[in-house]
């Protein structure tokens, strides 16, 4: 039995997961393809409808 | 994401990809590769002195192909983790040409182009797949000539153009300007060489070129031989500056896009390609239309949808802001054509419903609301997990346990199961980490509980 979770994906979604265990004091392996994690939304400029910075 | 890079309990294996997945909730063992950045991770800073040296350069995938980047790059300037990556495809040093610079400049001592890919195995209790989405590709739409006419691009690219860390610094430049633009900068080159060629020649015979170049047309100086070769350098150079004349003529009248045209369910809610609404594209447009205003007071934007889902807490109110301080007009119709128009003007062609009649109106530029399409690499990783895909190909969960996927231990957030905008995947990512932790800490208790 391991207590370690895999997150596959480091995007927004998987951001979200990773911190939410961390801080309830799991350990995260956080596996994500590109060179960065950010996914999509660190491609974004603003979000809505607050037009909050994504990054 | 900051936090994701120095959080204790957070192993960040970026630049990896999943080889093999065997076993079962509470215990599966997971091969990862991480691929070789040909940068030692624990050295590189993430300064950045390589790339200002690399002399290779590469479009910007980050930017969606609009800017340009070298072969060592980081993905984006404030990326998690920071450490470059050297692209093998276009590297100069792996493709076994002479090079290194990057190595020379590197004062970490960071690059190792003999790195190669690592094999890690990890022991789990459960697994959060959060593998996103792929923009769908317009060209599968052959009438909005996607690709074809310069002015008509993706939101996505939009975006890019939109942020301040973008290609264009911000301003919203259309890529036919853009293109333009980068033609005069290389004929300017290309003039400065070759007049000094010719300068030489007017140092030499203490004559201007133009005069010179007169004479010698009516027939004089003909047979001197060093006269004949500056004639031909001239001529040579005149093919160089007409055009390039020309060229600057024309981009003095360049300005900003200022006449916006949004084009909703591009692929989505079409039964040629996805059925099925994407959820976010229409309030992604009134966001871009907002932006856009206030990058330029004078900025107008049409929005051509059959309706605004704008379906959200304050999404509606969003709506009708754009439409009363943002210069942003709602039109209901389907977009049939975009036309190629004068100065690379994009025409859109649309019936409007309300007067039931077929108009056309021309654009500075036009924005595709592109759908949310399941990601490639979804099948193959979907296969090594041993879980199903729904009929679209996003990973199949039932209404009553959205974040369950058919195989017990694994879940699944975001846009991998389904089209959402970014709240909603915050939402469910918090419920799949919440899942999960309950499968790796007590098994899986929802099995005996009643749900719903």
């Amino acid at each position: 039995m391991s207590k370690d979770i895999l997150v596959i994906g480091g995007g927004i979604a998987g951001i979200q997961s990773s911190l939410d265990l961390a801080e309830m004091g799991v350990k995260v392996h956080l596996v994500e393809k590109l060179p960065s994690i950010g996914g999509k939304m660190a491609q974004l400029d603003k979000t809505f409808p607050t037009n909050d910075c994504a990054i | 994401m900051l936090d994701v890079g120095r959080h204790p309990n957070i192993d960040l294996l970026a630049y990896s990809e999943i080889e093999k997945v065997e076993g079962e909730a509470g215990n599966f063992k997971i091969t990862v590769r991480r691929k070789a950045r040909y940068v030692e991770e624990d050295k590189c800073t993430g300064c950045g002195a390589c790339k200002e040296k690399c002399p290779t350069i590469v479009p910007d995938a980050f930017n969606e192909g609009l800017g340009e980047r070298k072969a060592i790059y980081s993905w984006f300037a404030q990326g998690i983790p920071s450490t470059h990556t050297i692209d093998s495809n276009y590297c100069r040093q792996l493709q076994g040409k002479k090079c290194g610079v990057c190595a020379k400049t590197c004062q970490a001592g960071a690059i190792n182009f003999e790195q190669k890919d690592r094999i890690v195995e990890l022991t789990v209790g459960a697994i959060i797949v959060a593998a996103g989405y792929d923009v769908f590709d317009p060209v599968k739409i052959p009438e909005y000539r996607y690709k074809k006419i310069p002015n008509v691009v993706t939101a996505i690219e939009f975006e890019r153009l939109l942020s301040a860390s973008g290609p264009t610094a911000g301003h919203l430049d259309r890529p036919s300007d853009r293109a333009i633009e980068a033609e005069i900068e290389a004929l300017e080159k290309k003039a400065a060489k070759s007049q000094k060629l010719v300068a030489k020649f007017e140092e030499q015979f203490n004559q201007s070129s133009a005069d010179f170049y007169a004479k010698f047309q009516k027939g004089e100086y003909k047979d001197d031989e060093e006269r004949n070769k500056w004639a031909e350098k001239y001529k040579e150079h005149l093919t160089i500056v007409e055009p390039l004349e020309v060229m600057k003529k024309k981009a003095e009248g360049f300005t900003a896009a200022k006449r916006l045209a949004f084009i909703q369910c591009v692929g989505s809610r079409d039964f040629r390609f996805y059925p099925f609404c994407s959820g976010y594209c229409c309030m992604h447009s009134i966001k871009e239309a907002i932006i856009a205003h206030e990058h330029g007071p004078d900025t107008t934007s049409t929005i051509f949808g059959m309706d605004i889902r704008a379906i959200g807490k304050g999404f509606e109110e969003y709506k009708i802001r754009g439409g009363n301080h943002s210069n942003i007009s709602y039109v209901r119709g389907r977009v049939a054509e975009i036309q190629d128009g004068p100065e690379n003007n994009p025409i859109v062609v649309y019936e409007d419903t309300k007067e039931r009649m077929v108009k056309s109106q021309e654009f500075d530029m036009v924005i595709l609301a592109t759908a949310c399409a399941p990601t490639k690499g979804i099948y193959e990783l979907a296969d090594k997990l041993g879980i199903e895909l729904d009929a679209y190909d996003f990973i199949k969960t039932s209404p009553l346990s959205p974040v369950d996927t058919s195989k017990p231990g694994i879940f699944v957030c975001g846009c991998a199961g389904a089209p959402m905008d970014v709240p909603e995947s915050v939402a469910q990512a918090s419920s799949a980490a919440e899942r999960a932790a309950e499968v790796a800490f007590e098994g899986d208790v929802r099995k005996e509980k009643a749900v719903a």
